[in-house]
């Protein structure tokens, strides 16, 4: 099975280990390596790309590794795909120059 | 574990036995070039920011010229300049090393300073080639740590295995060193609870803050994280560095090293981890930790990176598995093994500091074999840092 992983036990998103189809079911591993639960994809996510292993409303905090790294601009669902398009920095905006392209 | 240096007569340990010319200012340079041209073990290096450059500027020459690694200066000026090259050969000759210079204009022109530049080079040469190797213990080594190309492998893989490294010198007895504050915006809390003592954390918390605030001037469009960072995976800057940080190991953070027109403090004797204020852009930081004592420099990337430096060797790690696949000639080390699972951090850790020993000892790493010499400095806006009221 596809997997993904968890870097702390407190983060809301774990990262692909593998490029993973829409729609894939996914073994997400804690830190210490064991099955926390399977996830099904949303959206295709690219290997080190993050997906979603719980719901997160639209202004809550983004974690991994534990800390902080933005809030989810709109609400994301479970197995979402989790990256610029619905996550905003707390602190310094990227460039809008190459910025759109991504989105 | 024990590496074999040259021992240097302010008790520092190079790794490598450069004979440097450095051009002043950069309307020297070619001259320098031709001056090195042909003479093993010797580079040329200049500055970009003109002949009246700053302190910041001067403190980042004169500690190259004084890094261990290097054996001998030739300084080459045109004659004309604010920061001329006796100024700056005499505060590199306090260490101890043989330092020259000479002035283009003063010879009268191109030829007479190139015959005159290499018949000096020569003579040092000789006193360089007779240097042998000695046996030191690992707590003489020096290392910074620096990453750039990341994607979401250099979070998983690639710093933690340094950090790991890291940790291993720092309980050796060793120094290790990280600068890119701008990559520290959103770790610092993690960074704080390291701080040696409540000093400490306030000057981590400072540096870091004056880096936000130079990166964040209404208005201005900065690029602090680059495409292939977000194609990697990676989405905010708070992301990016809470996997930087990783590569700095988990030992106290034994003080944050001033790097400003008034001082470019060096890592002192006794090992541990510090953290340098500076910049985050690769060859300039590796200048500032070159300038700071550092021997050699351990890079890691998960999108790839073929550069290198004319002072420090590079030790090229990557997390990302598929690009040490497509990057062999240029990575020296495969962390991505980690991300495969056949290898655990530590593990990657041990291998890398063996590879520290080798190289240490005298090992080519690949971007040296490949002729990599890139030099550059930096130096902090004086009116931005007035404007924002950061001048020290």
């Amino acid at each position: 099975m596809k997997k993904a992983l968890m870097m702390n036990e407190k983060d809301n998103v774990a990262t692909a280990l593998e490029d993973l189809d829409k729609r894939t079911i996914t073994s997400v591993l804690l830190p210490s390596q064991d099955l926390l639960k399977e996830v099904t994809t949303m959206q295709a996510i690219p290997f080190g790309h993050k997906l979603a292993i719980i719901g997160i409303k639209k202004g809550d905090k983004v974690i991994k590794y534990g800390e902080v790294i933005g809030n989810a601009s709109q609400d994301i669902e479970l197995g979402d795909y989790v990256h610029v398009h619905n996550v905003k920095s707390n602190r310094m905006q990227m460039p809008e120059i190459w910025y759109r392209e991504e989105a | 574990m024990k590496f074999h240096g040259y021992e240097r007569s302010d008790g520092s340990v190079g790794v490598r036995n450069i004979l440097l010319v450095m051009a002043v200012a950069d309307c020297s340079e070619p001259v320098a070039r031709m001056i090195a041209e042909g003479i093993d073990g010797a580079f040329a290096i200049t500055q970009h920011y003109g002949c009246i450059p700053g302190q910041m500027v001067a403190n980042t020459l004169i500690g190259v010229g004084e890094n261990p690694n290097v054996a001998a200066v030739l300084l080459v000026g045109m004659g004309c300049e604010g920061m001329p090259a006796p100024a700056l050969g005499k505060m590199i000759k306090r260490s101890g090393k043989p330092v020259g210079w000479i002035s283009i204009q003063e010879l009268g022109g191109t030829h007479n300073a190139v015959s005159k530049g290499k018949q000096i080079l020569k003579e040092m040469s000789e006193k360089v080639v007779r240097s042998k190797r000695k046996e030191f213990d690992a707590s003489k080594l020096i290392v910074g740590v620096k990453c750039g190309g990341s994607d979401t492998t250099s979070g998983l893989a690639g710093n933690p295995a340094v950090g790991a490294f890291v940790d291993m010198l720092v309980d050796a007895g060793g120094s290790a060193i990280m600068s890119e504050p701008v990559e520290a915006i959103g770790a610092e809390g993690p960074l704080a609870n390291r701080a040696r003592n409540e000093d400490v954390r306030k000057k981590i918390y400072t540096m870091i803050g004056n880096e936000e605030k130079r990166w964040s001037v209404p208005g201005a469009q900065m690029e602090f994280m680059c495409k292939g960072n977000v194609e990697g995976g990676l989405t905010t800057i708070e992301e990016k560095s809470l996997g930087a940080i990783h590569k700095s190991g988990s030992r106290t953070i034994v003080d944050v090293l001033e790097n400003s027109d008034r001082l470019l403090e060096k890592v002192p004797e006794g090992g541990g981890f510090y953290l340098q204020d500076g910049t985050h852009m690769e060859p300039m930081t590796m200048s500032f930790m070159a300038a700071a004592g550092a021997q050699m420099v351990i890079f890691v990337t998960g999108c790839g990176g073929t550069f290198g430096h004319a002072i420090v060797p590079f030790i090229k790690v990557t997390g990302n598995p598929e690009t040490y696949r497509r990057m062999p000639q240029d990575m020296d080390i495969n962390a991505g093994t980690i991300i495969t699972g056949e290898e655990s951090v530590d593990s990657v850790g041990h291998r890398i500091f063996e590879e520290v020993i080798k190289v240490a000892s005298g090992k080519a790493t690949l971007g040296e074999t490949l002729g990599y010499d890139n030099f550059s400095v930096f130096r902090t806006d004086p009116r931005l840092e007035a404007l924002l009221n950061l001048s020290k």
